[in-house]
């Protein structure tokens, strides 16, 4: 693990102690505080599936789109680059994303490299003790920007927790084959403050895996690490 | 279709809906048979747990027809009678996994909400505020139900719905509570409320080894059908009585060694401690009215155990923490982990122990519901447990 936090997805701007890690010779590292318009986030989930699988599933960012929020589409451009495109409410975010660092089973770290966003991150998948499954940790960094600020008011969601809530989605994706929602489900008229309400607490947020939820449209790569949990065709 | 729902506090309606639809491919659509009304949806018709919203659909114990199946749903066909339980869970977190089964981490699409007032998200619920998933509730004439691989119990036998609804949440619920207070041959356990959940904590009780359960409620009609389990009962409304004295009195001085709150956050007290949690919760102070949990602590035995079923939802006030801890008890509380029950007490159900039908006092019609909201928060017409048959057009006689 010492080895991961050398790796510093943006030299620049990163304070010595940031990393995804949580721990440096077996003390506890809080996460990075906001500081010159740059937000991070630091987010951990313990999944129960092996870390290759993970690795592979986080890998392959065309099927991001199946569990991050609002992005309607992720296209490779190269081995280690790809083009994002983000859709909210009719306005589009895009920009273009690199691999930094790619140690398969453990570890990818990224930055953006040009268009609407910037931001860099790192994903790092270790063994929970206990043969508990696998932690995964996620360190993201923003600048304010167009993005960013797109993000929480048109989806309602502020761009920190929108990172918390696509790790979130990432477990439930790997584990059960499925995201919850309610999106879709009766009631009566909520007027407008529940309706308000209703965004407030990110019901009306999608990922396209809930967009597709039933249709059989998926990832072949999906297909092929976790075949028991997704839709037969 | 047609829906009760919540449309503030202390404002319930029949209204017209449109029908669920299969959303993820888990996912199940239940035609409701039957369903009924729970002491914890009077949590939310007064009020006491926040994130409800005008127009969601109230409800969550139900049981049905399955109408249709998700691709995914393997386990279950369209015509299967099932019960459907009121925790929703995914069965392949760790939780779940552990069979902490209403700690799912996969069934709450709105955790974020749960985990800033709690730290952590429990599992979804059906019909019982956003905080807790915002799922549509099952006082309907049809419900969608999540992870229909998972919680339904099919019912194979020609048991009348009324005498398996309530392995949809009130029967486990009791059953867990006994299993929470760590019972001994030969203990004597006092239960407080004799309302459902409290009933079946009583017939558990007796059910896992007590040798004694005294039940206490002031509702006469309740504690008759206490009494009609064997349970020794306290009226608190009596005149001169106090449970703390009934209780040592009964109990040789030593004291229950294993209490009950089958009543939880808006327990009844005529003391002057009741004023004091009524003005502090309307002053928004305190959130909940621990008037029983306060009791069961002073009255629990040195070392003993108290279990809590009953309800509570956030900041409680004037706990004597100093009693628990001078007394060394364990307490034991929670959701209830219902997939861990539903099926041994069907069988118990089946090989005919035990017959949970008699404690439904009226079977009433949709449309109904509204104005029995009120009767049953107000305890009028010796209400008991109410069934709703929501195809039923008229109450029959
Ligand atoms: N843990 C769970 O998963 C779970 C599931 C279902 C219900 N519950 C909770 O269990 C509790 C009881 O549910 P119910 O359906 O039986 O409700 P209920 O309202 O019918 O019964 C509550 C009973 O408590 C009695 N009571 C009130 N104040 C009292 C006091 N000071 N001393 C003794 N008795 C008192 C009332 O007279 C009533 O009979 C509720 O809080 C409900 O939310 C919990
Ligand atoms: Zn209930
Ligand atoms: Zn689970």
């Amino acid at each position: 693990m010492s080895n991961a936090l050398n790796e510093k997805p943006n030299a620049e701007s990163l304070p010595v102690s940031a990393s995804a890690g949580i721990l440096l010779d077996g003390r506890y590292i809080p996460p990075p505080q906001d500081k010159d318009g740059k937000i991070w986030v630091r987010t951990t989930a313990l999944v129960q599936a092996d870390a290759e699988e993970l690795y592979t599933v986080w890998r392959n960012v065309e099927a991001a789109p199946l569990w991050q929020e609002e992005l309607t589409q992720v296209t490779a451009t190269g081995p280690t680059t790809s083009r994002w495109v983000m859709e909210s409410r009719g306005k589009t975010i895009e920009w273009d994303s690199e691999i930094l660092a790619d140690e398969p089973g453990k570890r990818i770290a990224w930055r953006s490299i040009g268009g609407d966003s910037e931001n860099a991150g790192e994903v790092i998948f270790e063994n929970a003790p206990g043969g508990r499954g696998t932690m995964v940790t996620v360190l993201q960094e923003f600048r304010m920007g167009k993005m960013t600020s797109a993000w929480e008011t048109l989806v309602g969601r502020s761009p920190k927790q929108a990172i918390i809530e696509n790790l979130r989605h990432f477990k439930a994706l790997l584990e059960t084959g499925e995201i919850p929602r309610t999106q879709g489900q009766p009631h009566e008229d909520r007027g407008m403050i529940g309706k308000m309400k209703g965004s407030a607490y990110g019901e009306n947020i999608k990922t396209r895996r809930e967009a597709i939820a039933l249709q059989v449209e998926l990832d072949p790569c999906l297909r092929k690490i976790r075949p028991h949990l997704l839709p037969r065709s | 279709m047609k829906a009760v729902c919540w449309m503030g506090t202390g404002k319930v309606e029949t209204l017209t809906v449109a029908d669920p639809a299969l959303l993820n491919p888990h996912d199940a659509i239940i035609k409701i048979t039957r369903t009924a009304i729970c002491g914890s949806d009077l949590h939310l018709y007064d009020g006491f747990i926040p994130t409800m919203e005008s127009g969601d659909i109230l409800g969550h114990e139900f049981m049905g027809i399955v109408e249709e199946v998700g691709p995914e749903v393997t386990n279950l066909q369209r015509g299967d009678r099932v019960v459907v339980p009121f925790t929703i869970a995914c069965g392949n977190c760790l939780f779940c996994k552990k069979k902490i089964w209403s700690a799912c981490d996969n069934t709450n699409p709105n955790a974020h909400l749960m985990e800033a007032a709690y730290g952590y998200s429990g599992s979804g619920l059906f019909g019982y505020s956003h905080m807790m998933g915002g799922y549509a509730g099952g006082q309907a004439q049809y419900a969608r139900v999540p992870f229909a691989n998972v919680g339904p119990l099919k019912i194979e036998s020609d048991l009348p719905d009324e005498k398996v609804l309530f392995l949809s949440d009130i029967f486990p619920t009791g059953y867990m509570a006994a299993e929470n207070a760590q019972i001994e041959p030969g203990d004597t356990v006092a239960v407080w409320g004799c309302g459902p959940v409290g009933q079946f904590a009583i017939a558990s009780a007796f059910m896992l080894g007590a040798a004694r359960v005294i039940a206490i409620d002031r509702l006469e009609e309740r504690v008759e059908l206490a009494r009609s389990l064997g349970a020794i009962t306290v009226n608190y409304s009596d005149e001169d009585v106090s449970v703390l004295t009934a209780l040592k009195d009964l109990t040789g001085g030593v004291g229950p060694d294993s209490c009950i709150d089958a009543v939880g956050l808006e327990a009844h007290s005529a003391q002057l401690q009741g004023v004091y949690d009524k003005v502090k919760t309307a002053l928004m102070m305190e959130t909940d009215r621990p008037s029983v949990l306060r009791q069961a602590i002073q009255a629990v035995r040195k070392g003993g155990t108290l279990s809590i079923p009953g309800v509570y939802g956030g900041l409680l006030d004037k706990v004597p923490f100093g009693a628990a801890f001078g007394k060394g008890i364990t307490m034991k509380m929670g959701q209830t982990n219902m997939h861990n029950y539903m099926k041994p007490l069907l069988e118990r159900i089946e090989s005919g122990q035990i017959d949970p039908s008699y404690i439904i006092s009226h079977r009433i019609t949709l449309d109904e519901a509204p104005e029995m909201y009120k009767i049953w928060r107000d305890k009028k017409e010796k209400v008991t447990k109410i069934v709703i048959d929501p195809w039923m057009e008229k109450r029959a006689a």
